[in-house]
């Protein structure tokens, strides 16, 4: 699985790597246009530790901010599964604010909050809340009447029992989700450092791109991609091991 | 211990058709009863009318003392533990005794270890079954809860039922005529809302263990059913 | 009849002005948004001094993520406005580039303070203060080498990575916030001045640090096969910016940029212009697009001091003076 995902990666990135390289090579541009397989190599041996380290710091940021977003949409999604008028608004409101892209926003929530740990966290569970929202807000909206029916009629039923049973029944749903909203954190993060922030591998690519070296940018990018594709396949596990125990 | 539907009407929302019109029926003694009838004239929306599981329009009296519970072939087991531990805990502790006798009625005991998916269709249904008649109830609806089961066990099943339980009021609801005529007291045919009364009573033959049926009689109320419907 | 109609087109067209002609069409691309630091270009192109050289000029603004030098060499510009760093770097790096004007005379880029919370008389002064930098983008290199020349040692000051927003200004965390003098020097420095305070700024010229600023760019080979090209449109544009300079053209100069600039008011509009002169021209309107090319060498060698570049380019080649 983890294998797979880092696989996956260094498959695609070489092909885009590949065909950068062709492009430049067959047009005759410069190593400011596209830098050219030694400059890369060059430029990876003098900032990939530097970057990886941010790479790490990143994506630290993004797990909290994913993890933060993940309790907040459990905890809405399970307020708003009632057909209550508390349940109908918080759905209503969850499905509204979630049309506001958080970039337009993100200026806001710097000015609030200053450019440093807090706005990237901010902004990294923000970005994957809302689709973790509508998911979770989803499942536990419908009911899986087969096994609730039991319950219900039985007596039994109360809300975590309900949670659960819904839960269970959407594992595999909620592992992909929550897998999925990794890629969403890491991107709300980099988007953060991209912005305003003062540390991660987004300040680095903003910093590069300053500088108009594009080496760098795809050396970053490698970054990024190696880290997601370690974290994501980590997620998968997680998630297969839980369904695993839950199951077997 | 009574059911009773007095002059019920009922209309699906969207449906062309009403489902019920004018429909009186009464289940007033325990016992085995059975409410027959073809695909789709309504048998297990009334089920879920009398249990409440749907919103029940008036004219339905229900016996609000003990539960009435309303089981279907269609309802599964969470599979996050073994189906033995899922009994356990949802058996009131004053019926746990009834678990292991249950279990081999069912033929389920040695299969307490084992998930729900990994049942049967038939076991699957039994231990639905199962776990429905370890709890409090004065009347329990069974629709097709024997389906996928063998005629043999199925038999051994309903007539050990009857006979655990003289003071509950069960509603088989089954397409089974030979079942239906055989083991059930009253039996209510359920007819196309066009046709009135929409519900007719014919009487089964209420069979207990060690009774077998003399043959003439049983084909004669299972005509009776089939002409009703 | 034919004959004597082709006579006449013939003549029509030998004839015709040259504004009759088919104009050569050229894309500019901008360094950043429309504002007062373009005002000689959209002048250039408002008052028909491209048209008046046979060039139909598309202008197109640029921004972070914009690079000219990139879009010249992918044949997406002929001619854009490049930092003196970028062009630094892209010949460092093989790109076929040339500078053929530089825009700004004195770099814009300064650092704005509270003349309240300190008495900037010499560099000693900064010992000790906060000092807001863009890590990454000029004013880092600018800033460091300024330190590094008046013998202060960078663990002497405390460096604060700025961003867009001025909020750790205005709350005094930091002492020198960055500014282009010319647009954001001025718009800060009319609220603040509005609210009682007084602002200086620090004029990294003054230490003796001449970093260039945005100079105007085209590729070797459009250089090699089309001088004429060149010449004429470094000749309409350099009017733009002479005019630009121009008192008699100065509410010229503010519509024309206030019709893409439309958040800033005439009155900024009329002071950033003055400023803008100043940096443009500090010398007269006749050396206005002259190479500094004393400053480049200066700046080719920050870059190399601090890492920008990892061996000399002899930036001076690069550099077409006329």
């Amino acid at each position: 699985m983890l294998h797979n995902r880092i696989f996956q990666f260094l498959l695609i990135y070489t092909l885009g790597l590949l065909l950068l390289l062709a492009v430049k090579y067959i047009f005759g541009l410069s190593d400011y246009v596209i830098p050219g397989f030694w400059l890369l190599w060059r430029t990876a041996g003098d900032v990939s530790v530097r970057y990886a380290v941010d790479g790490v710091n990143t994506l630290s940021v993004a797990i909290i901010g994913q993890m933060a977003s993940i309790l907040l949409a459990f905890f809405i999604g399970i307020v708003g599964r009632q057909a209550t008028w508390l349940g109908t608004i918080v759905k209503v409101a969850a499905y509204n604010v979630q049309a506001y892209p958080i970039v337009a926003i993100a200026p806001i929530i710097f000015i609030l909050l200053g450019d440093g740990f807090l706005s990237r966290l901010f902004i990294a569970a923000m970005i994957c809340y809302f689709p973790l929202l509508l998911s979770v807000v989803g499942i536990m909206s419908e009911p899986v009447t087969d096994i609730e029916h039991f319950y219900q009629q039985t007596g039994r039923m109360r809300w975590q029992l309900e949670v659960k049973i819904r839960a269970f029944e959407n594992l595999s749903k909620l592992t992909t989700v929550i897998a999925g909203s990794s890629t969403l954190a890491l991107a709300g993060t980099i988007v953060a450092e991209f912005i305003a922030a003062n540390a991660g591998i987004g300040y680095n690519i903003r910093i590069a791109l300053y500088q108009s070296d594009l080496a760098k940018i795809l050396v970053a990018l490698f970054m990024i991609g190696i880290t997601l594709s370690i974290y994501q396949g980590l997620l998968e596990i997680l998630g297969h091991s839980v369904r695993k125990a839950w199951t077997s | 211990m009574q059911v009773k539907c007095r002059n019920i009407a009922f209309r699906y929302p969207g449906a062309e058709k009403a489902l019920f019109k004018e429909l009186n029926l009464e289940f007033i003694r325990p016992g085995l009863h059975a409410l027959f009838g073809t695909s789709g004239v309504g048998k297990s929306s009334l089920a879920r009318i009398i249990s409440g599981a749907v919103d029940a329009p008036a004219g339905v009296v229900a016996d609000d003392a003990q539960p009435l519970l309303y089981a279907h072939n269609l309802e599964r087991l969470p599979d996050w533990s073994a189906i033995g531990d899922q009994l356990s805990r949802v058996t009131p502790p004053h019926n746990r005794d009834k678990i292991e006798r249950l279990l081999d009625l069912c033929g389920l005991n040695g299969h307490t270890g084992q998930r729900f998916s990994r049942l049967s269709l038939g076991q699957q249904n039994r231990i639905n079954l199962v776990r429905y008649l370890v709890q409090d109830f004065q009347v329990l609806i069974f629709d097709e809860c024997l389906a996928n089961v063998d005629e043999l066990r199925r038999r051994n099943i309903l007539l050990h039922i009857k006979a655990m339980y003289p003071e509950k009021m069960f509603i088989y609801i089954s397409h089974h005529v030979i079942e239906v005529a055989t083991y059930c007291r009253d039996v209510w045919v359920l007819r196309d809302s066009s046709k009135l009364p929409q519900a007719v009573l014919t009487q089964g033959l209420d069979l207990f263990p060690d009774q077998q049926p003399a043959s003439t009689r049983l084909h004669q109320v299972m005509l009776e059913i089939m002409n009703a419907a | 009849m034919w004959k004597s109609t082709a006579l006449v087109s013939f003549l029509v067209l030998l004839l015709a002005p040259k504004s009759a002609m088919a104009a050569d069409e050229v894309t500019y691309r901008l360094k950043w948004l429309i504002n007062m630091s373009t005002v000689g270009d959209v002048l250039a192109q408002s008052q028909g001094f491209f048209k008046s050289e046979q060039l139909a000029v598309t202008l197109k603004p640029g921004g972070p993520e914009r690079d000219a030098i990139r879009e010249l060499e992918l044949g997406y510009a002929h001619f854009g406005v490049a930092s003196a760093d970028q062009v630094i770097k892209a010949v460092a790096k093989g790109a076929p580039v040339v500078v053929i004007a530089q825009l700004f005379q004195i770099n814009p880029l300064q650092w704005i303070y509270f003349e309240d919370n300190f008495t900037l008389n010499g560099a000693s002064d900064l010992i000790g203060k906060r000092i807001g930098i863009t890590f990454g983008k000029n004013d880092e290199y600018i800033m460091k080498a300024l330190l590094n020349q008046s013998g202060i040692a960078l663990d002497q000051v405390r460096l604060f990575s700025v961003r867009l927003d001025y909020t750790p200004f205005f709350h005094r965390q930091v002492d020198l916030w960055p500014v282009y003098a010319n647009t954001q020097g001025i718009e800060i420095g009319n609220s603040l001045e509005k609210a009682g305070e007084r602002i200086g700024f620090l004029h990294p010229v003054r230490f003796g640090v001449n970093f260039v600023a945005n100079s105007v760019v085209t590729s070797m080979k459009r250089l090699a096969d089309d001088p004429e090209l060149v010449r004429r449109f470094s000749s309409a544009l350099l009017k733009g910016w002479r005019a630009a300079c121009d008192p008699g053209f100065r509410d010229k100069a503010i519509a024309a940029v206030q019709r893409y600039d439309r958040d800033t008011d005439r009155d900024t509009l009329k002071v950033q212009l003055q400023e803008t002169q100043r940096l443009v021209s500090p010398q007269g309107l006749k050396h206005i697009g002259d190479i500094d090319i004393a400053a480049w060498r200066q700046t080719e060698q920050i870059m190399l001091t601090y890492g920008q570049i990892n061996r000399p380019v002899g930036i001076e080649k690069y550099l077409i003076v006329p």
